[in-house]
């Protein structure tokens, strides 16, 4: 089930809304177990199985690691958690990319599995791998209670595309949390904005991919526009999803951890990566790169494992060359930055802004890509090369059509209008004309959301499958 | 107001919003058809474990929430203001207006759809008409786009590749062009059809370049009833309504309409539909496989036979002038192997005439 649709909204939510409100306090986490498997189970029934199989795996081994505090059997338990867990999602994600590769290297035909992805197996996972790891370094207390670690792990406001919420962040949430009007509000809030960038911005743009990819009319100035429409959909799609789960905590009491914080106002790489799908980077940070001595080591040994941590970043986001290619791309940057460019970039007060716009726009159109040739076919018709047209009737046509949207997209990706927002706050009558539009402009947004959704069909989640 | 003041505000808008709408969508009768779109609505769907696992009901679910949504074609209408006047989108579910006209996005050039189409009348040629039928014809009607796309800065079909295309393709049939007896104005603001009332010379000047004269005097009735054409439905926009306008003299008061899909005659006009889902379809009832339109005034033994879309329709009666019979065929509804069940060709004349959309879509056809 999407957060963007009408029996989200006008069915699942209000219900889980109120049941949760009516039962007491010891029973909301089951009521937030059971809705939360109702919602998943919605979109591909079969899948909870292998979700199921997941939770019970961490909280069993979370119990035995524990048990066997301080001997090998703990590093043998959580061994075969992080074992289990990688090796299912192996399975179900990477085992025909594998194979591919194993065919085209060997010349063999080894049939491929053709294995559907199971919804957020990539999110879950990674909070399992968490809850074990932090479980082994005894940095949380094993959870005893089955429908409390079953909650955590399937909680339907950020199973499916993250953030990639950590045990350790809400253990003490789940057992014990807050709620009140202030938050509720803030939830709604915060859930309002995000189906407005989702469904307002994010999947208008989306159509104009779309409509860019079936296009026989291409020229430079369309594949300009797919790249910035691209690049504001991911970021519009991605965060305003982060930021309805948020908001969805906030109502249940919970608060999760931000996920983004205006990345493409990033002044180098290093930066943008600070602010983009931040649960992301710093899970990696902590589970894959500080393990492996991060730069606590020799020199090539910490470009090695920079290089290691984002070949793996970009594998998880898909089973492709071209993600692999993704990941690699911002190692190097970063690496290049680590060596030299960081200090350059700092005196910068501008061309650092283009050098970061420009290879982020290039790194989503190859995130984008149906194939390394196809991404470099995409980037060299960008600078010019294939013989295409500079303009199109076409491509005039849609940045007519788009125009406003990318430039509300442009402005929206930028902490200018919080930052307006919170300048008319500072004065006493600002404050007041911002409380009174608040919830007007609020729930006109949801009227508007709601209108869209009712009249569109475009309406996918790009982190829906990771 | 206070930030307490503004959050219960809040909590409480959104609340009413949100239940309201459930509880409202529980009650509420489900609707049959969606007037505005013209289709039906989707129901309620089968609850079984069958459905559950194959994931079928929730796919149907989510369909009937939105088709059963309490002020739906209000949604709709919001959508695309919203599109046209805030985003500044220059259409909404590709419907774009322009001098007071709603079209339709239609673009790119479909080869293979001309193809298709053309490699079908050349089935019904081989089949049929080769050293058989009287002399063969072909026409293609333009969209609106025609006249508003270059004009307006809107992507449309190159006009000239597509005639070129079907007049290649069809080199038994002379080709008629009409593009210049024809002007925007020639055709519904909402709708995407040619008025009756304007065609007249469209079918002189067809009548006369297959050896048939039109007198061409008829009198005018106004429906009162508005038309909204499928665009404004399409479009969700506040349009303003057409007129239906239908052409009589003593001609179409005679003529006699079979239906061979019924089995049984049916009116020239049938002002009955135009309170029906799509007015326009009082035009020889709409969309129909076999016609046949017999002019028992007619001066001369001459037939025709037609194979035609919904275009036809309106133009059929101002053709029968000049003939004693007239055969509509339509073969998106009846597959041209059948039609040997039905029609004689020997010695008739045969006129192809398609709009621009249809064979830029020839799925459709048989």
């Amino acid at each position: 089930m999407l957060f963007s649709s009408i029996p989200f909204l006008f069915y699942f939510l209000p219900i889980v809304i109120l049941l949760y409100f009516a039962v007491p306090k010891k029973l909301k986490n089951l009521v937030l177990l059971l809705s939360s498997l109702f919602f998943y189970g919605w979109g591909e029934p079969r899948f909870l199985v292998f979700m199921l199989v997941s939770i019970l795996q961490g909280y069993i081994f979370g119990l035995l690691i524990e048990k066997h505090q301080g001997t090998k059997r703990s590093k043998v338990f959580l061994a075969a958690s992080v074992i289990f867990s990688l090796g299912l999602l192996g399975y179900c994600k990477y085992a025909d990319f594998f194979i591919t590769n194993f065919n085209a290297l060997t010349g063999m035909s080894v049939p491929l599995l053709g294995i559907a992805l199971p919804i957020g197996i990539s999110f879950y996972t990674f909070q399992i791998l968490s809850y074990t790891v932090d479980v082994y370094r005894k940095d949380v207390a094993a959870q005893r209670n089955l429908i409390n670690l079953a909650a955590y792990i399937a909680m339907f406001p950020q199973l499916i595309a993250g953030p990639i919420v950590r045990y350790s962040d809400i253990a003490l949430q789940l057992e014990e949390r807050s709620h009140s009007f202030e938050k509720c509000a803030e939830g709604i809030r915060r859930f309002v904005l995000g189906l407005a960038k989702k469904i307002l911005i994010a999947n208008i743009l989306g159509e104009l991919v779309a409509t860019f990819k079936a296009s026989d009319d291409k020229s430079v100035l369309f594949y300009w526009m797919y790249a910035f429409a691209y690049l504001f959909h991911i970021y519009f799609d991605f965060s305003g999803y982060s930021d309805m789960a948020i908001g969805l905590g906030k109502i249940f009491g919970f608060d999760f951890i931000e996920n983004f914080n205006y990345p493409y106002i990033s002044g180098s790489i290093t930066e943008f990566w600070r602010r983009w799908h931040i649960s992301l980077g710093s899970w990696f940070r902590d589970y894959l790169y500080i393990p492996m001595g991060g730069n606590r080591v020799s020199t090539p040994r910490h470009l090695f494992n920079i290089l290691v941590v984002w070949m793996a970043t970009g594998f998880w986001h898909g089973a492709a060359w071209n993600f692999i290619l993704w990941g690699l791309m911002f190692a190097v940057l970063l690496i290049i930055e680590k060596l030299f460019l960081l200090k350059v970039l700092k005196k910068l007060k501008v061309l650092n802004h283009i050098y970061v716009m420009f290879f982020v726009i290039l790194s989503f159109v190859l995130f984008d890509s149906l194939s390394i040739a196809d991404a470099f076919h995409n980037i060299g018709a960008m600078l010019g090369a294939g013989g295409i047209p500079l303009i199109s009737t076409e491509a005039v046509y849609y940045l007519k059509s788009y125009a406003v949207i990318l430039v509300i997209g442009a402005v929206g990706s930028t902490p200018l209008p919080a930052y307006l927002v919170n300048k008319a706050k500072t004065l006493k009558a600002g404050t007041i004309v911002v409380n009174i539009l608040e919830p007007v402009c609020l729930v006109g947004l949801l009227t508007v959301c709601t209108a869209f959704l009712i009249d569109g069909s475009f309406n996918p989640f790009l982190y829906f499958r990771f | 107001m206070s930030a307490k003041i503004k959050n219960f505000v809040l909590v409480g808008l959104c609340t009413v919003f949100i239940f309201g709408f459930l509880i409202w969508g529980l009650i509420a009768p489900d609707g049959e058809i969606s007037k505005s779109e013209r289709r039906p609505l989707a129901k309620f769907p089968t609850l079984s474990a069958d459905t559950i696992l194959s994931g079928e009901f929730m796919t149907s679910f989510e369909s009937y929430t939105l088709d059963q949504f309490p002020l739906r074609d209000n949604f709709r209408t919001l959508k695309s203001l919203t599109a046209f006047y805030v985003f500044n989108q220059q259409d909404s579910n590709d419907i774009f207006i322009a001098e007071g006209h709603a079209s339709k996005l239609e673009y790119p050039l479909n080869e293979d759809s001309i193809n298709y189409a053309t490699d079908r009348f050349q089935y019904v040629y081989d089949t049929y008409l080769e050293g058989n039928a009287g002399n063969v014809y072909l026409s293609v009607i333009p969209d609106k786009n025609f006249f508003l796309s270059q004009k307006n800065n809107y992507p449309a079909i190159d006009y000239n590749a597509m005639i070129n295309k079907v007049t290649e393709n069809m080199p038994y049939a002379q080709y008629i062009d009409i593009t210049d007896k024809l002007t925007l104005s020639d055709y519904y603001t909402t709708d995407s059809h040619w008025k009756q009332e304007e065609i007249l010379p469209v079918a002189q000047h067809l009548a006369e370049n297959m050896g048939v004269s039109l007198k061409g005097e008829y009198t005018e009735t106004k429906a009162e009833t508005p038309f909204y054409g499928v665009y404004s439905g399409q479009s969700a926009l506040p349009l303003k309504a057409d007129t239906v306008t239908y052409l009589e003299n003593e001609y179409t008061q005679s003529y006699t309409v079979y239906d061979f899909e019924t089995d049984s005659y049916i009116p020239v006009y049938d002002t009955d539909k135009l309170t029906g889902n799509d007015p326009y379809e009082m035009y020889l009832a709409g969309p129909k496989s076999l016609l046949v339109i017999e002019n028992p005034k007619a001066e001369t033994d001459k037939e025709l036979i037609i194979f035609r879309d919904s275009f036809t329709s309106s133009l059929a009666p101002l053709m029968c002038e000049g003939y004693s019979k007239v055969t509509l065929v339509d073969i998106r509804y009846i597959s041209p192997e059948m039609l040997k069940n039905f029609i004689t060709f020997e010695g008739k004349d045969i006129l192809f005439i398609y709009s621009t959309s249809v064979l830029n879509n020839s799925i459709t056809i048989k």
